[in-house]
């Protein structure tokens, strides 16, 4: 006699269920629309292979959506192995010339109008939930593939630290590093667009 | 050029203390770690006499506080994105015929 009902898996339906879903999980980490949509293609026939190992414990969302994560992390990771081996030296060093003077009396300060302006990034006044989220995917699709990879893992995915660095095959200082890189343009964007 | 005294003792000043570029890095740093005594002070010794650094201090907070925001309507499935119906039916296909492959 089953006692609970197990969730079971009906493919024929995945598309018209899923498919949006998916699309917007992926394209909030890939930015990028053609990616995205090979990714749940793939998700699909990798879950189509792989239907026989469902349990039945987590629904069918839940189950696609963990094979969709698995993909994603591996495209983070061929955008990594496809860059030079000198991007680790690189991003070990604070000073980000775009930000700070890099030379002088005062190097290291604050270049002209890139720190902060006021105390608050967002403008006063309540904010649209959707149009906060909009421009925050303008500007995390902004930043370098590298540090949105990064940041998305941490900030979006709340990923341990252990298991980004050992997934994208990096230092823990290389994260910091990276991780600060991100925040930094990722607030000047957002400054930015908020006073336009 | 003769420069002031002023500005002279601002670039030894300077000199000493920890920069932004530093300070800003340790701030985004301490999200997630904690600082050693050394660290701490120094940046707390910059926090003092840097106010672009102290609104930074603050901002990081607010980008914590908006991702956090986003995370929630990211994952609410009423997101402005869709496959597009060309994208669907080429997706349907190909998983139609992985199906009767079988």
């Amino acid at each position: 006699m089953p006692e609970k009902e197990k969730h079971t898996l009906k493919p024929h339906h995945w598309v018209d269920r899923y498919g949006d879903y998916l699309f917007n999980f992926a394209i909030v980490r890939v930015n990028d629309a053609n990616r995205a949509e090979d990714l749940v293609q793939e998700t699909f026939l990798a879950g189509l292979k792989a239907k026989d190992n469902f349990q039945g414990k987590s629904s069918e969302r839940t189950w696609l959506i963990s094979i969709l994560k698995r993909k994603i992390i591996d495209t983070y990771r061929k955008k990594y192995s496809s860059r030079e081996s000198s991007m680790a030296d690189y991003e070990q060093d604070i000073s980000d010339g775009d930000f700070y003077r890099s030379e002088g009396p005062f190097k290291g300060h604050w270049l002209d109008g890139m720190g902060p302006h006021s105390k608050s990034f967002l403008p006063e006044g309540e904010i649209e939930q959707v149009e906060l989220a909009a421009i925050i995917r303008q500007c995390i699709e902004y930043l370098p593939p590298n540090l949105a990879s990064v940041f998305v893992m941490k900030m979006v995915d709340e990923a341990e630290s252990d298991e980004i660095c050992k997934e994208l095959g990096i230092t823990s200082s290389n994260l910091w590093v990276m991780l600060h890189r991100a925040r930094l343009k990722m607030r000047k964007c957002l400054e930015v667009k908020w006073m336009n | 050029m003769k420069k002031s005294l002023g500005y002279k003792m601002m670039v030894f000043m300077s000199n000493r203390m920890m920069a932004c570029d530093e300070a800003s890095f340790l701030l985004s740093y301490r999200q997630d770690n904690r600082l050693g005594f050394k660290q701490w002070w120094q940046l707390k010794m910059h926090l003092l006499s840097c106010h672009l650094c102290r609104k930074y201090a603050i901002q990081i907070e607010e980008l914590g506080d908006t991702m956090k925001e986003y995370r929630v309507v990211s994952h609410t499935e009423s997101c402005a994105h869709h496959l597009s119906s060309e994208a669907n039916n080429r997706i349907q296909h190909v998983v139609s015929k992985e199906l009767n492959a079988k």
